[in-house]
């Protein structure tokens, strides 16, 4: 019995104590092969999955180097069955393979003839394959790739993908070695971005996790230089191309001739093209027009800005892109619809992480600090809660009248400071902006406007702006250190930790982020505060909880 | 000559303890006389018994000397080593086969008529199978025997050697093909005619046992078959401890989990006994395991007799007085304790679920689910794990040795699985290799509760391997615990009552929530006592998240108030109640005041209209809208339930069948020597009577002590004596009881027994009688001068 740094529990958790001096160790050798699934600040908790495992399979490691692992940096033995089930998880994978036939094009050929009986046997594959060429192949529609990659997934028989990646279009591409904004002097990539870069690069297709503010751009632009091929990214909204056109001609040598907007107001299609998830998924008689950009050019690369967000007809367009490698890019791989799987099997698997903790301890993220604080209703709005109908609850709640002098006291508090005050309900925010004398952004402002506000805010013209959740993504706003929430989406973790994300580009003095979520004690809404602090609660930003009331004394 | 009866007299007072000590239903009850003892050795029960207990070497032993003496050939270890041992390759076979004689003469299924040649033990034939060594019946004596030599005659047909091979070694019945003119009918035809087969019907021919035995060239057997090889050793005995040391604690926790989900709420029987499969299924959600684990779960605490039926009607099932001792025990002792009740258990408890022969389901704790056969396959189980250490065993395996063991009791597969699966879930064994508790259970007597030598020793086992206790908690600020390691007892208490446990192992997580924090607030902790202990487990300082839910749901705790009234008193003027409650004469009414107009009482309703009518109010009664109900006292009558369920009392049989404490080894051996001391003495007199001139034997009285008149004798002995006179071919005098109720005299020479009838051949009438056992009432050998 050694004295590892990591608890193997029989639930297939695995428990990693931090403080322990072989910490760092450990977390790199279960990298490949466990889901981070918690960092809080004592002890991390990784799961392995039969996705997690396969994909360790797909990147080169084998059955053994994992039990290895698990026995090396074990505190107590490990369960017998947990690593009976591993080998036996690992061996699914790659005994039906996808290859390229030089007659009959893509095949799902297979080491093991009754698995391959099995999977044809099944429902799910129907329509999927074509003729049997022989006892141990069988012909796959190119199209039907992706579905029948994630049907296979399903099934659990997972396939190995050989039939590789179209090249697609040649487009010189490389980083710029200096930095326009900050007077041409010199900039690297920082060592995790780097090593997201080549995690993506190596798997082929996937997803990089990082925190918000952490630079995403900069991975997709440096997948971009070692790809050089003409791009095509999918981003949330019209304001977010935007900010990666500019940061695509900081940042590379492309020019603006090069980088093309696919949006409702323009539709360029240039060698790197920007293109909006709305613009796609717009349809018109039931079809949707614009899937022709798919095709326009023979992209070498997509990316998938914020792959938590994409929308369902993105999926399905997506598992037709199967030949061209594919990276999606998120801050908060969590989403309330419990889709995450079929990111993986159609984007790809995860394939850089890191704790946000770790970035801020390196420094490329602000520290922030995180306060609930909790407001008592008055007895009035109390019995006007108690008998309200469960559907009007939450927004009673959460647009509780005694939330604004709460927010002119925070606002008061950090005076000079960029502050933003976020919320959900509009007829909230225009009380708010009222209250404060601030602007205010919703979706209704028009995007010239919007640009205005933000470029007045980092300038630092204006210091107080009220958003709606037009700015929960991709709005890049450095200074902002403040953040205030008065109402979400209910319950949404991703919302939350995208909040925060808006304060968590580093200040230039270092300052500490401040956030703060205004939430009406004893309601719906405290239930809803509770689950939407999960995702950062995981990832160890604990919250102090603080009464309205001790917020005047202090 | 030399009966079977005379041998076993002959016996030293070593051997005779030696064979009772084998065949413990020879010794109980104590037989009277040797003789009586040779007559019960050569029952048809007792030789069941004792063969169903041979491995398959012993078995083809006595197959083999059976059948040849069967054919009349004086059987020596010669002749039976010639007749099985295998090629010259097995010569082992050659050195075992003289041991293995002397096992069956000391257990009296084969004895030796003269020094070297042996004799199967009468009746032995009528024990083993239809065809032994896959032979057929012999000869009939008006048969010829043919000469084998006509079949390598060149008109010997084609077909004819092959058939005769194919029956050889047995099965010895063939099929005649339907078509009688195919070369295959024409072969069988012709060997029907030279006397190489006999035609039993229509349809069938058989290899009588002499021809087949000259075609094996005298052999009966074609070696001894070998024991089947164990799994060879690939775990370290690291690994097996550490994994029944897992299942140890979960076992141990989920059996308390029951006890402490029953104490509150007992679990409704079913009418025939049973826990109904909704409660089991319930269960099973609740503890987080299947329905089959489940069940295996609640029969263990029966097993242990740590939950029960209350016995009442409508019976529950609810923690014993002993499972409060068990609950104190440490966690070692309390796995011990299952453990050793497990082991000489006949609970069945996975055929929880399958359905009995009327087609009802059976339910688990109900008391007919168990077999009286589940205890010796348990202990069967250990021993045969035993002796594959670190060597993980499956249930093919233990079939395959249990079957080699004792060919004619193969345990049920399913069985065998099931057992194996109870171990690994107690711990018994852990990556199915018996762990060190597990070989302490092997080595202890079989089929007897362990001793408390023996639980101290598995409790010892497992305190050895369970990972040290850790008593450190750390908080973290996402409401979440982790115990890096097995908790203390007194932290994981604090942790069931204070938080839900998201994940168990080696370590456990545990969660704080709102609903965690108010059950501990609920037992009676405040928030500054929970957050005092929880700091003492702690290295850091308590998170502040967790310190403002503690108190929060403090805050929110005990707002409500609730408590117990029966009726209240409403007024809007509160004068009218003034004084009501302080009245020493309304004090029985239970009165109390909730608010200055709203009075409660424990006394019903009824009551208390009454008693205020009595004081001059005039109170009127309300129904829960408010609205005025007229003074209907129906409800204050009182009625009795009528009984019509079953009689008190049916639920209280004994569920569970485990055997008493048996004797020690050495008190049977002493027992066993005072008995054979005994029959020797008894022995002595006989002799000196049958000196005096007495000329039967059997007329000896016996243990009835009847005595008296000629021919009245033992019934046991009688049928000795006949098996033995069968078996020699020797000629006795049966006494008979006539339809009349008269005794008739005639000797005859028995041919066989079985089915309680004795076939004999009529010596004086040359014929052939069969005659119903009860009706002999005597036998008497034939004197040599007769």
């Amino acid at each position: 019995m050694s004295d590892g740094p990591l608890i193997v529990q029989s639930d297939k958790t695995l428990l990693l104590e931090v403080d322990h001096p072989l910490a760092d160790a450990a977390r790199r050798a279960i990298a490949p092969f466990a889901e981070l699934e918690r960092a809080p600040e004592h002890v991390h908790t990784y799961r392995l999955t039969p996705l997690g495992l396969w994909n360790a399979r797909a990147a080169g490691h084998d059955a053994e180097q994992v039990v290895n692992v698990l026995l090396a940096f074990s505190r107590y033995s490990v369960p017998h069955a947990l690593l009976v089930d591993v080998a036996e998880t690992m061996s699914r994978y790659g005994r039906l393979q996808l290859s390229k036939h030089p007659v009959h094009g893509l095949v799902l050929t297979s080491t093991d003839r009754a698995v391959l009986a099995e999977v044809l046997k099944s429902k799910r594959t129907a329509g999927l394959v074509g003729d049997r060429i022989d006892e141990d192949t069988v012909v796959v529609h190119a199209s039907e790739r992706g579905h029948l990659k994630q049907v296979l997934l399903k099934l659990g028989w997972p396939a190995e993908d050989l039939a590789g990646y179209v090249d697609g279009e040649k487009h010189p591409i490389a980083l710029s070695p200096t930095d326009p904004a900050h007077g041409d002097s010199p900039w690297e990539m920082r060592p995790y971005q780097e090593h997201a870069v080549d995690g993506f690069w190596h798997g082929g297709s996937g997803v990089v996790v990082l925190p918000c503010g952490a630079g995403k751009t900069i991975v997709g632009a440096g997948a971009m230089a070692r790809s050089g091929t003409t791009t095509l990214i999918l981003v949330t909204n019209t304001v977010s191309a935007r900010q990666w056109r500019d940061e695509l001609l900081r940042r590379t040598t492309l020019t603006s001739d090069e980088i093309g907007e696919y949006s409702g107001a323009r539709k360029e299609v240039r060698p790197v093209t920007i293109a909006t998830y709305q613009v796609l998924t717009t349809k018109r008689k039931g079809v949707y027009t614009h899937l022709e950009l798919l095709d326009a050019r023979d992209w070498g690369l997509v990316i998938y800005d914020e792959v938590h967000l994409l929308p369902a007809p993105i999926f399905r367009m997506t598992a037709n892109l199967q030949a061209r490698r594919r990276l999606g890019l998120t801050a908060t791989l969590v989403r309330e619809d419990g889709r995450e799987d079929e990111v993986f099997s159609l984007i790809g698997p995860k394939r850089y992480d890191a704790p946000w903790k770790d970035i801020e301890a390196q420094g490329y993220i602000a520290p922030a600090d995180c306060v609930e604080v909790r407001l008592t209703l008055p007895e009035r709005d109390r019995m006007l809660y108690a008998t309200a109908e469960p559907e009007d609850k939450y927004r009673l709640a959460a647009c509780a009248p005694g939330k604004n002098a709460l927010v002119s006291q925070l606002v008061a508090q950090h005076e000079g400071e960029p502050t933003l005050v976020i919320g959900q309900y509009i007829d909230q925010l225009e009380e708010l902006a009222d209250h404060l004398g601030a602007d205010i952004i919703t979706g209704a402002t028009p995007v010239r406007e919007r640009q205005r506000l933000f470029d007045a805010f980092r300038t630092g013209e204006i210091t107080k702006l009220v958003v709606s959740k037009v700015a929960n993504f991709s709005i890049d706003l450095p200074e902002a250190s403040v953040a205030i929430q008065v109402s979400g989406s209910f319950g949404s973790r991703q919302e939350e930790a995208q909040r925060l994300g808006r304060i968590m580009r580093p200040k230039t003095d270092g300052r500490t982020a401040h956030f703060y979520a205004i939430v009406s004690r004893d309601t719906v809404d405290q239930d809803f505060a509770a689950h939407r602090q999960r995702f950062l609660a995981e990832q160890g930003y604990a919250y102090r909880i603080v009464d309205a009331d001790d917020l005047t004394v202090g | 000559m030399v009966t079977f009866s005379d041998w076993l007299c002959a016996r030293s007072d070593a051997e005779l303890v030696a064979l009772l000590s084998h065949r413990a239903d020879l010794a109980s009850p104590s037989p009277s006389t040797l003789l009586s003892l040779a007559a019960r050795a050569t029952s048809r029960a007792s030789l069941q018994r004792a063969t169903t207990a041979l491995d398959a070497a012993h078995l083809m032993v006595l197959e083999s000397v059976a059948v040849l003496d069967s054919l009349g050939e004086i059987v020596t270890t010669e002749r039976v080593v010639a007749a099985i041992a295998a090629e010259p390759a097995i010569a082992n076979d050659a050195t075992t086969i003289p041991t293995l004689l002397e096992d069956l003469t000391d257990t009296a299924l084969l004895w030796q008529s003269h020094p070297g040649i042996y004799r199967p033990a009468p009746g032995i034939e009528e024990t083993l199978d239809a065809y032994p060594a896959g032979l057929g019946p012999a000869l009939l004596p008006r048969d010829g025997r043919p000469d084998t030599a006509i079949l390598q005659a060149p008109d010997a047909p084609a077909g004819a050697r092959a058939i005769l091979a194919a029956l050889q070694w047995g099965p010895p019945v063939g099929r005649i093909p339907s078509a009688s003119d195919s070369p295959t009918a024409a072969a069988i035809g012709w060997l029907i005619d030279r006397g190489f087969v006999r035609q039993v019907d229509a349809h069938h021919v058989m290899l009588p046992r002499e021809i087949a035995l000259d075609l094996r060239s005298g052999r009966t057997h074609r070696g001894l078959p070998p024991a089947p090889a164990l799994p060879e050793p690939t775990l370290t005995q690291a690994t097996i401890d550490a994994e029944s040391a897992r299942a140890a604690q979960e076992i141990v926790r989920r059996v308390a989990e029951v006890i402490s989900t029953w104490q509150v709420a007992p679990a409704p029987a079913l009418k025939a006994g049973g826990l109904g499969v909704r409660e089991l299924r319930r269960l099973a959600q609740q503890l987080e395991v299947d329905e089959l684990t489940t069940a295996f779960v609640v029969e263990l605490a029966l097993m242990t007799g740590l939950v029960t039926s209350d016995g009442a009607d409508p019976a529950s099932f609810a923690p014993t007085v002993e499972a409060d001792e068990w609950l104190a025990a440490d966690l070692p002792a309390r796995w011990a304790a299952l453990a050793s009740a497990w082991c000489p258990s006949a609970r069945a408890p996975w055929l929880v679920g399958s359905r009995d022969d009327r087609g009802a389901l059976r339910s688990a704790l109900e008391p007919e689910l168990h077999r009286m056969w589940v205890p010796r396959l348990r202990s069967e189980l250990l021993r045969v794990l035993a002796q594959a250490p670190r060597a993980a065993v499956h249930a093919d395996a233990v079939v395959a040795v249990l079957t080699w063991r004792s060919p004619r009791s193969v345990p049920p597969h399913a069985a065998v699985v099931a057992l194996l699966r109870e171990a690994n879930l107690l711990g018994i064994t852990g990556a199915h290799s018996l762990a060190i508790g597990g070989h302490v259970l092997a080595a202890a007597p079989p089929l007897t509760v362990p001793d408390d030598a023996t639980r101290l020793a598995l409790a010892g086992s497992l305190t050895q391997t369970l990972p040290e206790a850790v008593d450190e908690l750390l908080l973290q600020g996402d409401l979440t615990g982790i115990v890096p390691g097995r908790p203390t007892p007194e932290l994981e208490a604090l942790l069931t009552e204070s938080t839900e446990v998201e994940s168990r192992g080696a370590g456990v997580t545990v969660r704080f929530t709102a609903a965690s924090v108010t059950r501990a607030l609920d037992a009676g902790r405040t928030a500054d006592e929970l957050l005092t202990e929880l700091t003492q487990h702690s290295r850091a300082a308590i998170p502040q998240p967790l310190d403002y839910l503690v108190h929060d749901a403090a805050r929110r705790h005990g707002q409500v108030r609730l408590g117990v009234a029966a009726s209240y008193v409403r007024v809007d003027d509160p004068v009218l109640l003034a004084g009501l409650v302080d009245d020493p004469k309304l004090a029985s009414l239970g009165l109390f005041s909730l608010a200055p107009t709203v009075l409660a009482a424990t006394a019903p309703a009824a009551q208390l209209l009454t008693a205020l009518r009595e004081r001059g109010l005039a109170p009127a009664m309300e129904d829960p809208d408010g609205n005025v109900v007229y003074a209907d006292l129906r409800a204050a009558y009182v009625r009795l339930p009528t009984r019509r369920g079953r009689r008190a009392g049916q639920h209280s049989r004994s569920v569970d069948g485990s055997p008493e404490r048996a004797l020690s080894a050495p008190e049977r051996t002493e027992r066993l020597r005072g008995l054979v001391a005994r029959l020797r003495e008894q022995s002595h007199l006989t002799q000196a009577r049958r000196t005096q001139g007495a000329p039967s034997l059997a007329a000896i009285p016996a243990a009835s002590g009847t005595g008296g008149g000629p021919g009245t004798s033992d019934p046991l002995v009688a049928l000795g004596l006949l098996r033995e006179a069968a078996a020699d071919g020797r000629e006795v005098w049966l006494d008979m009881v006539g339809p009349a109720g008269g005794i008739t005299r005639r000797r005859v020479r028995p041919l066989r027994i079985d089915a309680g009838r004795l076939r004999a051949v009529d010596v004086a009438r040359e014929s052939e009688i069969t005659v119903a056992v009860h009706r002999v009432a005597g036998v008497e050998h034939v004197a040599e001068s007769d």
